[in-house]
């Protein structure tokens, strides 16, 4: 089993771009990732392309822009982890030893699609009872209350230190600080979460060009990040009464990458998380191991996952600041980890980060908690 | 003026839904909406089961913003059946449901639209002289 590097990197801007479509933003992260990792168009042997309402052949579309053709091109549907099963399927690639230069992209260009909630595929009848993904997680959080004493105040808490990540961020959606009191007095979308606690409609692209250990020799020593550990898991079929404030999707994938790379929660320096939603967060770093369970919301608000506190969790400003282009995100989480241990993050950098991890988990099937979960764990 | 679309999600024994739900012959897992092969055995075949009326509020949410196949705002519920399976149902009721509090599960109009007017569906109703939450 060969190791796998990142080396190179590459986002667009998070935001809405109506003006551009999925191909030119899928074409402008590619060539960023590419010149970042000093390779060319000719050496890539094989892609990946993660989209999610993009329609047929997304890869071909947005790599054909950015000048690739002819190679292995698969493109990737996983629901919210689309961009990040497509990593996983590129790394696994090199791990194999079938391929040694690969490139992952995320694609999504929603401006202008939806308006209103997301919902769950319409064929599920929790759907057709009225089911929308902020009803999900406004009623895990009213769970989470009830079980452990969080309140819409710590939530909102979340939210706010997201967006103000953010507005160091120049490649985030949102440029601005969000008060509590502001998110709170934002509009109720699902009680108890507000406008200011649901993730926005965007649009945007990025990509990662991994490489096996002897490429990364060759190629730049310097600037590779090893990527210890990329775990794919989807969601279990729910029987009985499962508990809906603990995730066993993200356990189980968290469970896996620990072990596959050595590297214990306690060794995680900072986390990249999937905040769909406010609540989302806590349920996310309680159920990787990072915090105890019930009690990150209350942490939160004394500052122990803000950028210069304890564990610093989503200091790009996560999907709730920087974005949510479903199939751009997960990739995007880890651009941001990369950039963070190359020292790279300007005016959010985490001073002396070693160890980072990236959790992006998505989507809502009848019967099952979510999707699909990745956990990937990152090392300089 | 409601319009009743002809399903095969319940029985109507009075005014009390029974949902239908499928048992697995082989281990007793209960699943609802029924399905093909048993989640936690692998046994292939539900037998086909109806649910009690009567059930226990998990969570809870008011919907405030939805698609536009829906009048919001209105209430969700997560309620525990005696069966030990969970289902999600439209709540029903003057105010919050609340976490622990026993539901019956009647038909009743909403939240779903189709063409100008609110269809029955099952609902879980939750004790109807509540006064309204403050938060
Ligand atoms: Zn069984």
């Amino acid at each position: 089993m060969d190791d796998v590097y990142v080396l190179g990197a590459g986002m667009t801007p998070f935001g809405k771009h109506p003006d551009r479509t999925a191909a030119d933003l899928g074409a402008a992260a590619v060539l960023e990732a590419l010149d970042d990792a000093g390779v060319a168009l000719a050496d890539i042997e094989a892609a990946w392309v993660g989209s999610v309402f993009q329609g047929m052949a997304m890869g071909q579309r947005a790599l054909g822009d950015g000048g690739i053709s002819g190679i292995p091109i698969t493109n990737v549907e996983n629901a919210c982890s689309s961009g990040s099963t497509a990593i996983w399927d590129a790394a696994m690639s090199i791990r194999a030893g079938v391929y040694e230069v690969v490139i992952a992209l995320g694609v999504e260009h929603l401006t202008g699609q939806f308006r209103g909630a997301f919902t769950p595929d319409e064929s599920d009848i929790e759907a057709q009872r009225g089911l929308t993904m902020p009803s999900v997680y406004a009623m895990r959080a009213q769970r989470h209350f009830a079980e452990f004493g969080t309140t819409t105040e710590q939530l909102a808490a979340i939210a706010s230190k997201n967006k103000r990540n953010a507005a160091l961020n120049p490649l985030a959606q949102f440029k601005k600080p969000v008060t509590v009191e502001e998110v709170l007095a934002s509009r109720m979308i699902a009680d108890p979460l507000h406008l200011q606690e649901c993730a926005p409609v965007s649009d945007g692209a990025s990509a990662v060009v991994l490489v096996s250990k002897a490429k990364r020799d060759q190629l730049g020593r310097g600037r590779a990040i090893r990527l210890a550990a990329s775990v794919l898991k989807s969601g279990r079929k729910e029987v009985g009464l499962p508990e809906m404030t603990f995730e066993d999707l993200t356990h189980r994938a968290a469970e896996e990458a620990y072990a596959v790379s050595g590297i214990g929660p306690e060794e995680i320096r900072f986390a990249e998380v999937h905040d769909c939603f406010s609540i989302a967060e806590a349920l996310r770093v309680e159920g990787l191991g990072l915090f105890p369970r019930g009690e990150y919301p209350a942490r939160v608000v004394k500052g122990e996952a803000d950028l210069d506190g304890r564990l610093p969790v989503n200091g790009s400003g996560g999907l709730l600041g920087k974005g949510h282009p479903l199939g751009a995100t997960g990739v995007a989480q880890v651009v941001e980890v990369v950039r963070q241990l190359r020292g790279e993050a300007g005016d959010r950098q985490i001073p002396g980060a070693k160890v980072g991890l990236a959790h992006c988990r998505g989507g809502k099937a009848q019967g099952v908690e979510g999707t699909a979960c990745t956990v990937n764990i990152l090392t300089v | 003026m409601t319009v009743v679309e002809a399903n095969s999600e319940y029985d109507l024994e009075e005014d009390r839904v029974r949902l239908r739900a499928g048992r697995c012959p082989d281990c007793g897992a209960v699943f609802c909406p029924t399905g093909t092969v048993c989640a936690a055995c692998g046994h292939r075949g539900l037998d086909e089961i109806l649910l009690a009326p009567t059930a226990t509020v998990y969570t809870y949410t008011r919907v405030h913003q939805s698609t536009p196949d829906f009048q919001a705002p209105y209430d969700l519920v997560y309620a525990d059946f005696p069966e030990n399976v969970r289902v999600m149902l439209p709540a029903l009721g003057e105010g919050y449901p609340v976490i622990g509090e026993q539901v019956d599960i009647v038909l009743a109009p909403g939240p779903r639209v189709k063409d100008g007017q609110l269809i029955d569906m099952p609902h879980a109703r939750t004790a109807a002289e509540r006064s309204e939450h403050d938060g």
